[in-house]
């Protein structure tokens, strides 16, 4: 399952970050700041993944921006002795799925935009991704949810004019 | 896209984070911030401030605290509410606690406004934990959501629901979820299987494992492929726990992949030419777990196995994923001589790529055929040297793991020294564990004779005696105790 999906920059700091299995704090900002430096350390002939305190990571770099996804055994196969069967390359594309999603919706995706609208790429992420599982791929589906989302919230406020 | 849409205030704080060059000036930024928060959750009662409780469309004008009774500030209440939980998730996010706003967060997901409804629930979901009560007072909320006509206030509930249900609030929840898994919306029975699923993890008396089971194979033929596909991510998770009760999905599941591979899906499951790689995967990994020691399943899985393969290489990592997934299946399943040589195949042209993610690929899959199939491993023992001393740890960890499951008796001498190499010289816990173990499992298997036991595992004791199992210490006793005769033994000096 995935246990974390996170955006750093290379300055080491957090841009998004969604947690699927629960974290105390100072859990979170240990391991946001160790895994970045490690993705950092490694050059662009080495492998897109690694592991890191019992997570298999997988990362990818866009400009400034890394995505990392970090994976563990399945909760309901870690009771039975199950390894983790995630599929790394499947998760590299996958990140690459989500980003070219968010550029859909942004009209070419930066930094600065998942700043700005920070919300909105949590709805994006909740529409692709649940409790650790991916249930959608297709842009047109998650970008139509999201879509439905925007149109209604601007008839809420029209209401008010 | 700029910020237009954002408060002054928000916008110079996006700013200073943005252009700040040091943690200890976020840390100063994020806790001028805080000050400013508090203030206005202070300052509720003042039109400055986020207004009390916000107040719904449809119980007339006005009420609530904050604010005249004018749309306009109503608006503007709301927004600035939003915004506020959003600056809170900033705070939050960065490593700080934004406790004292949580309550605003819970007001929130009341709201009528779906955005705002939505904004709340994030929030709860980020930020509380497992044991805060919150979370228990959001209960009758997401109950009253999950009951809703309107599709995106169902859908925001099922998503808090995964999020932030406790064992003890699946009785609540169980039946509004369970109804939603016939709801007409494919946007929202897509999500009500993981509730519903998320809700059995949690609570097995109560979302009992054949109810599960039973929905399961409706929802695993429901019309729209997307629901299908999610359904797939909670049958590989039961079935890896017990695969009984799926054999005779082996048929059904067959017939998907079929279609999907044969581009019979809307054109939207295409990514780069490969039709749904992300259901491909999952199908085939439940062909493993399913087709595991079974002759009879994996029968009626090998052709499919094999066309999956041959269609998935198209030369992009997308298509990789796929024919990786099923050389992993392959090797599981009963053996197909013919598939086991497509795989093997496969597996040499990873192992030997450039990419050194296809040659990570490569590595795990002779990882899992050498297990059962240790003739397909003599053929690339220069590659597996080359990547043992590749300067990529990643690559090199693998290759220790393949190493590992490629112990012979004739081997095992030099393996062990390999890995006992790498534990010396390695700081990562979890690293140092996982070799220790697997130094035991390999000497008590092999062992050629008493002294290379005995040395080796005292090597280990020094290296990382904290991770030695107790009877492996009572064996080296027992071993040094009856004395082989040959040499003196020094004793080991560890605890």
């Amino acid at each position: 399952m995935i246990s974390f999906i996170l955006m750093v920059n290379k300055q080491g700091q957090t841009r998004c970050s969604k947690y699927y299995q629960w974290l105390p704090m100072e859990e979170r900002v240990a391991l946001e700041s160790e895994i970045i430096r490690k993705c950092l350390s490694r050059s662009e002939l080495q492998c897109s993944f690694l592991e890191y305190r019992g997570y298999k990571t997988i990362y990818r770099r866009y400009a400034s921006l890394f995505f990392i996804i970090g994976t563990k055994p399945d909760i309901d196969a870690a009771q039975v002795g199950g390894e983790n069967k995630e599929n790394e390359l499947g998760l590299l594309e996958f990140i690459h799925n989500l980003v070219e999603t968010m550029d859909k919706w942004a009209g070419s995706i930066c930094e600065l935009d998942i700043m700005y609208q920070l919300e909105e790429v949590h709805f994006i992420l909740d529409e692709m991704v649940m409790n650790g599982y991916i249930v959608e791929t297709c842009k047109g589906a998650t970008l139509k949810a999201i879509d439905l989302l925007e149109r209604e919230s601007r008839k809420g406020e029209a209401m008010f004019k | 896209m700029s910020g237009m849409h954002l408060s002054k205030e928000f916008f110079e704080l996006l700013k200073a984070i943005g252009e700040s060059k040091s943690k200890q000036e976020e840390d100063r930024i994020i806790q001028r911030e805080i000050a400013t928060l508090k203030k206005k959750m202070d300052g509720s009662s003042s039109k400055g401030g986020l207004g009390g409780k916000l107040p719904t469309i449809g119980h007339g004008g006005g009420g609530g605290g904050g604010g005249s009774g004018s749309h306009n500030a109503l608006n503007q209440n709301r927004k600035k509410a939003k915004e506020f939980l959003v600056r809170l998730l900033y705070v939050e996010m960065l490593g700080h606690d934004g406790s004292f706003g949580y309550i605003k967060a819970v007001e929130l997901a009341a709201s009528s406004s779906i955005i705002h409804k939505r904004t709340g629930y994030l929030l709860c979901s980020c930020c509380l934990a497992p044991e805060h009560e919150f979370r228990f007072m959001l209960v009758n909320q997401m109950q009253r959501d999950l009951a809703s006509s309107s599709i995106l206030e169902i859908c925001s509930s099922l998503i808090a629901v995964t999020n932030l249900i406790t064992s003890d609030m699946v009785p609540a929840m169980a039946s509004h979820v369970e109804k939603l898994m016939n709801h007409g919306s494919e946007i929202v029975r897509k999500k009500a299987v993981i509730a519903y699923h998320r809700m059995y993890q949690l609570d097995e008396h109560t979302v009992d494992r054949k109810d599960l089971i039973d929905v399961l194979r409706k929802v695993l033929c429901d019309r729209d492929p997307s629901v299908m596909g999610s359904s797939l991510n909670v049958i590989e998770s039961l079935a890896t726990v017990d695969p009984a009760p799926f054999k005779d999905l082996v048929a059904s599941l067959i017939s998907i992949l079929k279609q999907v591979i044969e581009h019979r899906l809307p054109s939207d499951f295409e990514y780069h030419r490969v039709p749904a790689p992300w259901i491909q995967m999952k199908i085939v990994r439940i062909l493993a777990v399913v087709g595991k020691n079974d002759a009879n399943a994996s029968n009626g899985m090998y052709e499919i196995l094999g066309e999956c393969m041959r269609k998935a290489d198209v030369g992009i990592n997308a298509g990789y994923a796929v024919i990786y997934e099923c050389v992993r299946t392959i090797t599981s399943i009963y053996p197909n001589p013919t598939l086991l040589d497509a795989a093997a195949d496969a597996i040499s042209r990873f192992i030997t790529s450039q990419s050194q993610n296809l040659k990570y690929f490569g590595v795990t899959g002779l990882a899992a055929i050498v297990e059962s199939h240790p003739q397909y491993a003599t053929a690339h023992q220069m590659s597996v040297i080359e990547c043992l001393e590749d300067r990529d740890e990643t690559l090199q960890r693998r290759t220790l793991d393949l190493l590992y499951k490629m112990t012979n008796p004739v081997n095992v001498q030099f393996i062990t020294e390999k890995l006992l190499g790498f534990l010396r010289n390695t700081t990562d816990e979890f690293l140092k564990e996982d070799l220790t173990n697997k130094v035991c499992t390999l000497a008590e298997r092999y062992a050629p004779n008493n002294l290379w036991y005995v040395e080796t595992i005292t090597d280990l004791f020094e290296m990382s005696g904290d991770f030695v199992q107790q009877e492996v210490a009572q064996n080296l006793m027992t071993l040094i105790a009856e004395g082989s005769g040959d040499d003196e033994e020094d004793e080991n000096g560890e605890e």
